[in-house]
């Protein structure tokens, strides 16, 4: 647990981690899009083979990409049994009480248990590509033209920096707090769901009131670092799209319009 | 021909909550020139710490006037040419970085006054290079010792070009090496670049290489001077209820006991205090 890999971020040298942060944003946007938009169970192998691609070309091993699918499994999985027990359309294969399988059942479920697999896998791709910096600052720059409906962009850019920023340092804190708590005769790891919960309770505390004295600090060194100082405020990074991202848009661009493209029986010609 | 920086007026400072009011400061009068290397010293609530938020406008004297390079710290419109000019560093690192990355966190000051962005570069690759940790500029700061901490919150505070740098007890919580490095780099940008310098500690030792020492008790400066003279004066010392450096507490000893010895500073000048006894 200590070692909560920090946003995900798997550092390589690869096309896709020097990708744009915003193409990397607006990419998973359009794959989300897509994903949705499938149909057959063509345009279904189609995502799958754009997204194994993306997977081989960021040179991120397999295992590390999988392993962030371990922890929505169980939410999957359950949909997938909720999806095949109570579809009651089709062909029925069996039947019990108020619970039939059906054919079309099974199809629905497969169909939605792909969505949810890719929809996951292609968001950790990204978070496992991009710093949380720049994808901070890729966000704050996609979000800019909200500036026009006097929305706080910059300030929740920086709100998430510093949520990011925080979490190791919550975590030392949290190993401590667990540390002086057991030196103290506290037991985290037995007895059934409920006591161990129970037991969270005396870290949970002190992990607030440090978090709160904290705060107190850094809102004080937010305002000696001039904090607000002027409303142009610069930037030391800049992002910038390059030959790179124009051949990432390229091929995201070719995607959707096959998955366009077999939704709508290649408008009609097939 | 020296030139001053800060004056504090007859300034006044008393923290009020609805229940009680604890004096901060009362009636204090001073001046620091520029280039200076002043530490305060002080206990707990001896008012070294308000003295110190006073300075740069994060509290505005209640009586009296503090004036920055001429700028009265109650002028708001100033408000923040005043932080920027007052720079400070607080005592625990942890709780002083907004960014993940080092080069992020030290560009957040002139990012927030505006600075061109070549500039901000030039900054940073300046503000590393003073406090000796350049090779560490892409990396987080996670992993790094407390006093290599507190040395980028220096420089991140550097990067906004301050022309005084206030130390609030940012030694406290570090380990002696820690303590070492911080001091050293304070010591090299007062030397080298003339930067002014606050220190605010309860420790005696940390305050030997100060130009100049201001001692506060209960919201008043009780002594002023050069260490040598402060520490001395062993009223002063006592009544700020400080711990005399090893070296100064011996000395002190020996003059009680009727030696007459000038008071040693620093183990060196006890030895030799010593020697020349006959």
């Amino acid at each position: 647990m200590r070692d909560v890999a920090f946003g995900q971020f798997y550092p390589a040298d690869s096309f896709v981690h020097k990708l744009d942060p915003r193409t990397k944003l607006l990419a998973g946007i359009v794959y989300i899009v897509a994903v949705f938009l499938c149909t057959s169970y063509y345009s279904y192998l189609a995502c799958f083979l754009f997204l194994v691609i993306s997977i081989i070309v960021s040179r991120i091993p397999i295992r590390s990409v999988l392993k962030t699918v371990k922890a929505v499994l169980f939410i999957i999985i359950i949909t997938v049994v909720i999806n095949i027990l109570f579809y009651s359309d089709g062909k029925v294969l069996w039947s019990w009480w108020k619970l039939t399988i059906t054919e079309q059942g099974l199809i629905f479920a497969s169909k939605m248990a792909m969505r949810l697999l890719f929809l996951v896998l292609s968001t950790s791709l990204i978070t496992l590509t991009t710093t949380p910096m720049n994808l901070t600052d890729g966000l704050e720059s996609l979000l800019t033209p909200l500036k026009w409906i006097k929305f706080p962009v910059h300030d929740v850019a920086i709100i998430m920096s510093i949520a990011l920023r925080f979490i190791p340092s919550f975590m030392e804190e949290i190993d401590k707090i667990m540390m002086a708590q057991k030196a103290r005769g506290a037991s985290f790891d037995t007895g059934g769901l409920i006591k161990r919960a129970k037991a969270l309770l005396p870290i949970l505390i002190p992990l607030f009131v440090s978090a709160f004295r904290r705060a107190d600090e850094l809102a004080m060194a937010l305002d000696a670092r001039c904090y607000n100082a002027t409303p142009n405020r610069t930037k030391m990074k800049k992002l910038t799209f390059t030959g790179r991202d124009v051949v990432a848009w390229v091929l995201t661009a070719a995607f959707l319009a096959i998955i366009i493209m077999l939704r709508t029986g290649f408008f009609g010609l097939l | 021909m020296s030139e001053t920086v800060i004056s504090v007026e007859n300034v006044s400072y008393t923290y009020k909550s609805s229940q009680n009011e604890t004096v901060g400061v009362k009636n204090l009068s001073l001046s620091i020139e520029k280039g200076d290397f002043v530490a305060f010293l002080g206990h707990n609530g001896s008012g070294k710490s308000t003295l110190a938020k006073l300075l740069n406008g994060f509290l505005l004297p209640d009586e009296g006037k503090v004036f920055v390079e001429g700028t009265d710290t109650a002028d708001e419109a100033k408000t923040y040419e005043i932080r920027s000019k007052v720079g400070m560093v607080f005592q625990n690192p942890d709780n002083q970085m907004v960014a993940s990355v080092i080069e992020d966190d030290i560009a957040f000051g002139p990012e927030n006054l505006g600075v061109e962005r070549e500039e901000i570069v030039r900054r940073v690759d300046w503000a590393l290079e003073t406090v000796k940790m350049s090779e560490y500029r892409t990396r987080t700061p996670f992993k790094l010792s407390g006093g290599q901490k507190q040395r980028i919150a220096i420089a991140a505070i550097l990067a906004m070009m301050p022309e005084v740098l206030i130390l609030d007890e940012s030694t406290a919580m570090l380990d002696p090496e820690g303590r070492k490095e911080v001091l050293d780099t304070v010591k090299r940008l007062n030397k080298e670049k003339n930067m002014t310098v606050i220190l605010i500690t309860h420790y005696m030792d940390e305050a030997l290489e100060a130009d100049k020492v201001f001692v506060f008790s209960e919201g008043s400066l009780i002594k002023g001077g050069t260490p040598r003279e402060v520490f001395s004066d062993f009223g002063a010392v006592e009544k700020a209820k400080l711990l005399l450096p090893v070296a100064t507490a011996a000395g002190k000893a020996l003059v009680e006991a009727g030696i007459k010895i000038n008071v040693p500073l620093t183990d060196e000048e006890l030895a030799e205090e010593i020697c020349s006894l006959k």
